[in-house]
């Protein structure tokens, strides 16, 4: 007996069986979350706080800058020029989100399990909530500074800063290839018409005109949302085809 | 794993860039080929979720290629990609592995990794706008292949890229699509030539081949013409 025959007798003799129930196996396997299993994952909660170290630090000193420019403003003129100067704070949002189209990064970034969309969004949030949260401090700061209660004082800082905002997204979401120029360009525009408002409409900061700014901050609140919700949304069309 | 494409229809304002494709691809390394024009950036986007097909669908293994399920386990190249002005090379696959979902220790390992195996080690730590285009290239390659991606889509990855690089990256493609599905799209016949298992051929749209290839049937450049002038659709 040649060694190719013995070879053959013991492979027939020593067939393995033909496989029984795999689709089964692979149901279980699949139900237990084993089967493609993919190396851990960071949470949405630790991709945002992984995202602050890549936000510009430019963003993070005209921040500062500028919140303790109009501290220092509204301490020593404490009329209604400091509210003007809000606008501005909206600059370093506006810039942030379309940072990834001006780098031709958006396309990479979009294909990745975060996606361009959680990208963007976790710098509107960085930046906006620092923005805010320094605003509201620069608030409470100031306050005494005013003849105008907080609420007064509140609206008048809120109400440019989330005008420019909100103009500034519109465009943004328009000209996303654009260098940042037309959105500071609107939020100089808007500081330019909220300094010289008074001029023309001497009533504007008068007490009984609150409801108006308060509704003036719901409108613009209301808008800055849907601009986003439908620059979220509808964000690969326009982009690449 | 299977990636499915089924009657995939992409129509622009006046153009159809992908005309009803219907293929399946498994693992092995599967080259898309066609001219300047023919579709493929536009296919290789509607593989990645990135567009929205106008009709059909695209799956992988039943998922939606728009899930992050799916994008969890995709690693893309595409045509042409920037970089933030401040980023080193090391930065770059950092910042790519955040956005991918890598904790940081396997974030550093892998990038530390994927330097060496595409040859930037020296250059790591300098600004990719001091890059040469080869080096630029080899960056791009390196992100997709972060997270072990089980899917590989590549446009036109041999761009820029010289000689020794192109025969190197080959190789890399080549260990790549043993166990993943790899795409690669390009109009230079000889990158494919001797990796490639599968072959689709597009033009204006339109699959027009799609099979099997194996290294020494013949001159691969001669079928393809052959095939983009006889224009036998399938």
């Amino acid at each position: 007996m040649n060694n190719e025959m013995v070879k053959r007798q013991i492979r027939e003799l020593c067939q393995a069986p033909g496989p029984e129930r795999k689709e089964e196996f692979f149901r279980q396997l699949k139900a237990q979350g084993l089967l493609h299993r993919r190396p851990r994952t960071i949470s949405q909660g630790e991709f945002v706080v992984g995202q602050i170290p890549y936000i510009e630090k430019r963003i993070w000193v005209l921040s500062v800058l500028l919140l303790l420019f109009i501290t220092e403003v509204c301490r020593l003129r404490p009329g209604n020029y400091p509210f003007a100067m809000t606008p501005f704070l909206a600059a370093g949002i506006l810039v942030q989100t379309g940072r990834s189209f001006r780098w031709k990064m958006a396309e990479m970034e979009y294909a990745a399990r975060f996606s361009l969309r959680s990208v963007m969004l976790a710098r509107l949030f960085i930046v906006g909530a620092f923005n805010t949260l320094g605003l509201m401090i620069v608030i409470l700061l100031v306050r005494p500074c005013f003849s105008y209660s907080l609420l007064r004082v509140f609206l008048y800082m809120m109400v440019p800063y989330l005008t420019a905002a909100w103009l500034g997204s519109v465009y943004e979401r328009k000209q996303r290839a654009d260098h940042g120029w037309g959105s500071v360009l609107i939020c100089l525009l808007s500081s330019a018409v909220f300094a010289a408002a008074p001029v023309f409409l001497a009533w504007l900061y008068e007490e009984r005109w609150t409801v108006l700014w308060a509704a003036a901050m719901i409108l613009m609140v209301g808008g800055l949302s849907g601009s986003v919700r439908n620059w979220i949304s509808r964000m690969e069309e326009p982009a690449w085809s | 794993m299977e990636l499915t494409a089924d009657r995939l229809t992409k129509q622009y304002k006046n153009k159809i860039a992908v005309d009803r494709m219907s293929f399946t691809l498994t693992e092995g390394v599967t080259g898309l080929l066609g001219s300047n024009g023919a579709g493929k950036t536009t296919l290789m986007r509607l593989l990645c979720g990135i567009l929205v097909p106008t009709s059909g669908t695209v799956t992988c293994d039943g998922m939606d290629v728009s899930s992050e399920e799916y994008r969890d386990i995709l690693g893309y190249l595409p045509q042409e990609f920037g970089y933030y002005p401040e980023f080193t090379g090391r930065d770059f696959l950092l910042y790519m592995a955040a956005v991918k979902g890598l904790p940081r220790s396997d974030a550093l390992r892998k990038t530390e990794e994927l330097i060496e195996l595409v040859g930037l080690g020296p250059a790591a730590r300098k600004k990719v706008r001091t890059y040469s285009g080869g080096m630029k290239q080899r960056l791009g390659i390196a992100q997709a292949l972060l997270g072990d991606p089980q899917v590989l889509i590549m446009d036109e990855p041999t761009a820029g890229l010289d000689p020794q690089e192109r025969i190197r990256f080959r190789e890399l493609i080549a260990g790549l699509g043993k166990n993943r599905i790899v795409l690669l799209s390009t109009h230079i016949v000889s990158d494919l030539e001797h990796i490639a298992d599968r072959l689709m051929i597009m033009k204006e749209g339109r699959l027009i081949w799609q099979g099997e290839w194996h290294a020494g049937e013949g001159d691969l450049e001669s079928f393809y013409i052959s095939k983009i002038q006889s224009q036998v659709e399938i």
